[in-house]
C-alpha cells in the first residue's frame, strides 16, 4: 500500500491541528522553563510575559545552595540505575520462561499475571508500608526497590513474554542443539531479538521510578536518603511562594526523564502489525 | 494472623525489630539478596554514641540547631547527634505517627504541646522526672511554670519545653510611618486594632484591587483562640476536663464573628484569592502587608528583611488580655536505647548555654527564665527591639486543652473557621458543622 | 518444565507473592480490626465499617472520588482516542506531533503539580494573564469550591500518553484492506469509523478504560495533595487522601483498610460491570 504525499489543503489543516495540539500539550512545559528563569523575589508578573525580562539562571545554583539538592539528584540516580536494570532482568527472565513454558502453564501465568494487572498495586500501600515497617526496612532504599522483583509491574513481564513468543521457536531449537542452556537461550538468542521491547520497558521502568513521590514519601525518613520528588515536595513547603526557585527544581527533575524519553521515543512508535510479526503457534 | 502481628505489641525498641518472624526472614533474605549493595550505609563505629534528633522549622530555624548540636558535640565528644529536620509542622505531625507506629523513633523529638498527648497517651514517650530529680544543675524552679504546665501528662513531666511564645503582632514600620500612622502601644483595643489595619489596606494604583493589606493571619482554631479568650468566651466546655466544644457560647461565638470580619466585612485580610496567589506572610516579607500575626517562631525569618524595618506589639486586647502558649519541648521517646545520651542532650539544650545560643538565632523565646532576661534574647542590637514585650505578657498567656485528640480537633475546627473566614459560610454554620464534626474526637480522646 | 525456567520466575512469584497478594489479603485482616501501629491489633468485627459510615468526611470524599473519575474517565479515553485518530497516519512531522502529546505525560507528578499551581495562580499564573491579556475574567480555579475537583481532573487531562500509545498500537492492528474494501463499497469517513474502527479498536478501548479505572482513584492523591491539600473545605479530599490522613495523622490503620477494601470493592464492581457490558456489546455484535 503506499500513501501518496502531496500538499492537500486538508494536509494544510491536519498540520495545523496537529501543530496546535502539539502546541498545547507543550505549554506547560514552556512557562516550566521561562518561569523557572524569573529571578526569585522580583515581583509577580502583572501581564502576559512570553519571556521573563531579566532571565537568569541563578535559581538554578540557589537551589542547590537552599537544600542538599545534589545530594537529592545523586540519590534519585542511583535508585532508579539500581531499579532499572534490575527490572530488566527480573521482567525478562520472567517473560522468557512464560514464553517458554508448555502451554498450561503458560495459560496459568497468563491468567496469574493478568490477575496481577488489575489489583492496582499503587492502593497497596498502607499494608505494604506495615509490611515493611514490620520487617525494619523504613528509611531504607529496599522498599523502594523490592517491586524490581517481580519485574516492577506485570505489564512488562507481559511485555517481554509477547515479545519472546514472537520468536521462532527453531532458532531456539537450534542453539539449543549446539548445547546452549536456557539461561544462554535467553541472554544469546532471546534478549538481542527483543531490543525494543526492552527499550520501551527501560524508559517506562525509569519514568515510573524516577517520577515516583508517594514511595519515597512515605518510606525515607533521613534527609541524606531522599530523592528528589520528596526534596521538592519540601522546599514547597517551606516557601509557597518563591515558585521560580521550586520551578528551577521541577526542571531539574524533568529534565533526564525528558532527555530520555525524547532520545528512544521512536521505539514507541511502532506501526507494524502483530498480526505479521506474531509466529504461528496461538497459545 | 500474617506476620505475627499479634506479637507486635511487645515489639517496642529493639526486642521485635530484630526477631523477625520465620516468614519476615525469608522475605528479607529475598530482598536482600536481590537490593542489599550500596544501599545500607556504613554503620557509624561502635565506640561513639549516636542519638537522632527530629526537628521541625524553616531553613533559618534549621541553622539554629545545627549550631545548638555543634556546640554540644564540643561540650559531649563522646554523643554525635544527628538532626533530622522536616520544614512543615504538619508533615511533622505524620512523620512522628509513622514513626512511631513503625516503631523507629528518633530518640528525641521536638514536639509543640498541642501534639505530644496522643503519644503520651501511647506510651511511647519516656517520662523525665527522674533524670530531672538526679540532676542537680537542673532545677524546674528556673523555668517559667506556663512552659511546664502543659507538658504534665498523669502528674508526670514528660518533655523539657524550650520556649514559650506568645501571639503577636508583627508590623511593617514602614508602613506605618508612610500612612502617619502611631505604632502600636502596649494596651490598644480591638478597636484600635481594627482601625489601624483598615487605614493600612490600600489599593495604590486605583485598579480597584488591593494591593497592600492591613493584616494577615491564619484562619484557624489556633489563631482565634487568644480573641475568644479576650471576650471572656472559651473554646470548649470544661478546660480541665472538656467533652464538647463551646464556640456556640454568646461570648466564644461574638469573637469568632469578629476575627472572621476581619475578612468578610472589613476585608483587611487578604481574601482566599489574593492568598492563594500568594500568602500572607510572603505578602508581609516582601513589604505589602502591614502586620501579621504570628508567635515568635517568625524572627529568624523577619532577620532576613532588608528592606523595611518592623517590630513586634503583643495581641489587642478586648474585655481582658489573653495570650496564647506556644511552647515546644524536647521529648524523650521509649525507644530511644541510650537514654543517658539523650538526657545529656535535653539538658545540654535547656541549659543557660544552649538556650542562649537557640535564642540568639531569634527562634524562641527562652523557657529559662535567666536567658529570656539575657541579652541573648533581649539584645536591642537585634531584632526586633521589643522582644521584652514577649516576657511581659506571660502571664496572660493561656493553653489550650491538651487532650491526645487536640491536633484533629483543631483540623476539623480549622476548616470551617477557613471556609466561615473567607465567606463561603456562615459563622454560625461553620460553628454549628464544627462542634458535630468535632465531637467524635471528644469522646475518642484518651485520658 | 526444565529447572532453568522454573528459577527464571521465581522472582517474579516471590515478589507478585510478598508485594501484591500478601497486602491484599493483609487489608482484609486489618479492615476488622483496630490497629494504630503501636498497641497489636484487636480484632473488633465490622466495627470499623460502622464507625467508617458515620465518618462525616467519609460521603464527601467518595463523592468526590466519584466525581473525579467518572468525569475524567470517559474525557481521557475521547481524547486518547480522538488524538489517536488525528496522529495514526504516516504524515510529515507525525512522530514529532506523537511525542508532543506524551511529553505532559513523562513529568514527574511533583514538578507536574508545581507546574500548575505556577501556572493556575489567581493572580499571577501565567494562564490567568493570558485570559486576562484576552478579555476573559477567569475564576479562581484552586480556590473556589466548585471549581477545584474539576480543575484537577483538567490538570490530569494532559498525561493521557499511555493510552494514546496503546490506541495507536489498536488502530495500526487494523487491517487496512477492510478501509480500502469500505472505500470501494462507497462507505464514508463516518461510516468506516462507526462500523470498522470502532468495533475493531473496541477490546483496546476497553484495555485502556480498564485501566483508568482501577489506576484513577489513585491518582488523585498527588495532585490533590500537593495543590490543594484535599481543600478548599474538603471540596478536593478523595478517598486516598482520607485514607491516608486516617492512617498516618489520626493512627487509625484499621479505619484505612476498611475504607481500602470499600474503595477496592467499588472498583471490582464497576470494573466487572464495564467488563461485562462490553462483552455483551462485543458479543452481540461479532458473533
Amino acid at each position: 500500500m503506499s500513501r501518496t504525499r502531496h500538499r492537500s489543503p486538508t494536509d494544510w489543516g491536519w498540520q495545523l491541528v496537529a501543530g496546535g495540539l502539539a502546541l498545547l500539550f507543550g505549554l506547560p512545559l514552556y512557562w516550566l522553563f521561562t518561569s523557572s528563569l524569573r529571578p526569585a523575589g522580583s515581583p509577580p508578573p502583572r501581564t502576559v510575559e512570553w519571556f521573563p525580562h531579566a532571565a537568569t539562571l541563578t535559581n538554578y545554583q540557589r537551589i542547590f545552595a537552599l537544600a542538599p539538592f545534589g545530594h537529592y539528584l545523586l540519590n534519585s540516580l542511583i535508585v532508579a540505575s539500581l531499579a532499572v536494570p534490575l527490572t530488566l532482568l527480573t521482567a525478562s527472565l520472567a517473560g522468557f520462561a512464560m514464553a517458554r513454558a508448555p502451554v498450561p502453564i503458560q495459560r496459568s501465568l497468563l491468567l496469574f499475571s493478568v490477575t496481577l494487572l488489575l489489583i492496582p498495586t499503587a492502593a497497596l500501600w498502607l499494608p505494604r508500608y506495615i509490611l515493611f515497617a514490620r520487617l525494619g526496612l523504613l528509611d531504607t532504599w529496599l522498599p523502594l526497590l523490592a517491586p524490581t522483583l517481580m519485574g516492577s509491574n506485570a505489564l512488562y513481564v507481559l511485555l517481554f513474554y509477547w515479545s519472546f513468543r514472537r520468536i521462532s521457536p527453531e532458532l531456539f531449537d537450534a542453539a539449543r542443539l549446539e548445547g546452549s542452556s536456557t539461561f544462554g537461550l535467553w541472554w544469546r538468542i532471546g534478549m538481542p531479538l527483543v531490543r525494543p521491547t526492552s527499550l520501551v520497558v527501560l524508559i517506562l521502568s525509569f519514568l515510573a521510578y524516577w517520577n515516583d513521590f508517594l514511595t519515597p514519601f512515605l518510606y525515607l525518613k533521613s534527609e541524606s536518603r531522599y530523592l528528589l520528588p520528596v526534596g521538592i515536595s519540601l522546599l514547597h513547603q517551606m516557601d509557597t511562594t518563591q515558585f521560580p526557585l521550586l520551578l528551577a527544581g521541577a526542571v531539574i527533575m524533568t529534565l533526564p526523564a525528558l532527555v530520555l524519553f525524547w532520545a528512544v521515543q521512536h521505539t514507541f512508535w511502532y506501526e507494524g502489525r502483530f498480526s505479521e510479526l506474531a509466529h504461528t503457534d496461538e497459545v | 494472623m500474617p506476620l505475627g502481628l499479634r506479637e507486635l505489641h511487645k515489639s517496642k525498641a529493639m526486642s521485635m525489630r530484630y526477631r523477625l518472624s520465620p516468614i519476615a526472614l525469608v522475605v528479607a533474605l529475598v530482598l536482600a539478596s536481590c537490593a542489599a549493595p550500596a544501599v545500607r550505609p556504613p554503620n557509624p563505629p561502635l565506640e561513639t554514641r549516636a542519638i537522632s534528633l527530629m526537628v521541625f522549622g524553616e531553613p533559618a530555624e534549621k541553622a539554629a540547631y545545627e549550631e545548638l548540636i555543634a556546640a554540644f558535640h564540643t561540650a559531649h565528644p563522646d554523643i554525635r547527634v544527628e538532626l533530622i529536620h522536616i520544614p512543615s509542622q504538619r508533615d511533622y505531625q505524620r512523620r512522628l505517627s509513622a514513626d512511631f507506629a513503625a516503631g523507629t523513633p528518633a530518640d528525641l523529638v521536638l514536639i509543640n504541646y498541642r501534639r505530644y498527648a496522643n503519644f503520651a497517651a501511647r506510651g511511647v514517650l519516656h517520662p523525665i522526672g527522674d533524670y530531672i530529680a538526679a540532676n542537680s544543675d537542673l532545677s524546674l524552679n528556673d523555668f517559667y511554670q506556663p512552659a511546664l504546665a502543659p507538658f504534665y501528662w498523669n502528674n508526670e513531666l514528660m518533655c523539657m519545653p524550650q520556649n514559650l511564645s506568645s501571639l503577636v503582632v508583627y508590623y511593617n514600620k514602614d508602613l506605618f510611618d508612610q500612612a502617619g500612622l502611631a505604632y502600636p502601644t502596649n494596651d490598644w483595643t480591638w478597636d484600635d486594632f481594627l482601625r489601624t489595619a483598615q487605614a493600612l489596606t490600600r489599593d495604590l494604583d486605583g485598579d480597584g484591587q488591593t494591593d497592600q493589606h492591613g493584616l494577615g493571619t491564619d484562619p484557624s482554631l489556633f489563631r482565634v483562640a487568644p480573641f475568644i479568650w479576650q471576650n471572656n468566651g472559651d473554646l470548649v466546655n470544661n478546660p480541665s476536663n472538656p467533652t464538647r466544644l463551646s464556640l456556640d457560647d454568646p461570648q466564644s461565638r461574638a469573637a469568632v464573628a469578629w476575627f472572621v470580619e476581619l475578612q468578610t466585612v472589613h476585608g483587611v485580610v487578604p481574601d482566599a484569592v489574593a492568598e492563594q496567589a500568594e500568602n500572607s506572610e510572603s505578602r508581609f516579607l516582601t513589604g505589602r502587608l502591614a502586620m501579621f500575626l504570628n508567635s515568635r517562631r517568625g524572627v529568624p525569618t523577619y532577620r532576613t528583611i532588608t528592606t523595611f524595618d518592623w517590630d513586634v506589639a503583643p495581641l489587642p486586647q478586648n474585655l481582658r488580655r489573653a495570650g496564647i502558649l506556644h511552647s515546644d519541648a524536647y521529648c524523650m521517646t521509649t525507644a530511644t536505647q541510650d537514654k543517658d545520651a539523650a538526657w545529656q542532650f535535653i539538658a545540654y539544650a535547656v541549659s543557660e548555654a544552649g538556650q542562649s545560643l537557640v535564642a540568639k538565632s531569634g527562634r524562641i523565646v527562652p523557657s529559662r527564665k535567666a536567658v529570656a532576661e539575657s541579652p541573648a534574647f533581649l539584645d536591642p542590637q537585634t531584632k526586633p527591639a521589643n522582644s521584652r514585650i514577649f516576657i511581659e505578657h506571660i502571664e496572660d498567656i493561656r493553653a489550650v486543652p491538651v487532650m491526645s485528640t487536640w491536633v484533629d480537633i483543631e483540623e476539623i475546627v480549622g476548616k470551617e473557621i477557613e471556609r466561615a473566614f473567607y465567606g463561603q459560610a456562615s459563622v454560625d454554620e461553620a460553628i454549628r458543622t464544627a462542634i458535630t464534626n468535632s465531637q467524635e474526637y471528644f469522646e475518642l480522646a484518651v485520658r | 518444565m526444565n529447572r532453568s525456567l522454573i528459577l527464571m520466575l521465581i522472582p517474579y512469584g516471590c515478589g507478585a507473592l510478598l508485594l501484591v497478594l500478601l497486602p491484599a489479603l493483609l487489608i482484609f485482616a486489618l479492615a476488622f480490626t483496630t490497629y494504630d501501629g503501636l498497641a497489636a491489633p484487636q480484632w473488633v468485627g465490622d466495627q470499623t465499617f460502622q464507625d467508617v459510615r458515620f465518618d462525616p468526611v467519609f460521603p464527601i470524599a467518595v463523592h468526590n472520588t466519584l466525581i473525579f473519575v467518572g468525569v475524567s474517565l470517559p474525557l481521557r479515553v475521547l481524547l486518547a482516542l480522538g488524538l489517536a485518530l488525528l496522529l495514526e497516519r504516516r504524515r510529515r512531522g507525525v512522530r514529532f506531533y506523537r511525542a508532543a502529546i506524551y511529553t505532559p505525560t513523562v513529568i514527574p507528578d511533583v514538578a507536574y503539580a508545581l507546574i500548575w499551581l505556577w501556572i493556575l495562580n489567581p493572580l499571577y499564573g501565567p494562564l490567568t494573564l493570558a485570559l486576562r491579556a484576552i478579555g476573559i475574567d477567569p475564576p479562581a480555579w484552586l480556590v473556589q469550591p466548585e471549581t477545584a475537583l474539576l480543575t484537577l481532573v483538567a490538570v490530569g487531562l494532559f498525561q493521557i500518553g499511555e493510552s494514546f500509545v496503546v490506541l495507536l498500537v489498536g488502530l495500526h492492528n487494523i487491517p487496512l484492506e477492510y478501509h480500502e474494501q469500505a472505500k470501494l463499497d462507497g462507505g464514508g469517513v463516518w461510516q468506516r469509523f462507526r462500523y470498522i474502527t470502532l468495533p475493531l479498536l473496541f477490546p483496546w478501548l476497553l484495555l485502556i478504560t480498564v485501566r483508568d479505572l482501577l489506576l484513577l482513584t489513585q491518582q488523585s492523591f498527588v495532585p490533590a495533595y500537593l495543590m490543594t491539600g484535599g481543600g478548599p473545605y474538603y471540596a478536593t479530599t478523595t478517598l486516598p487522601m482520607l485514607i491516608y490522613a486516617e492512617a498516618f495523622d489520626r493512627l487509625r490503620f484499621g479505619h484505612g483498610a476498611a475504607m481500602l477494601l470499600l474503595q477496592s470493592l467499588v472498583i471490582a464492581v464497576l470494573v466487572l460491570v464495564g467488563v461485562g457490558l462490553a462483552r455483551l456489546i462485543l458479543w452481540g455484535r461479532s458473533v
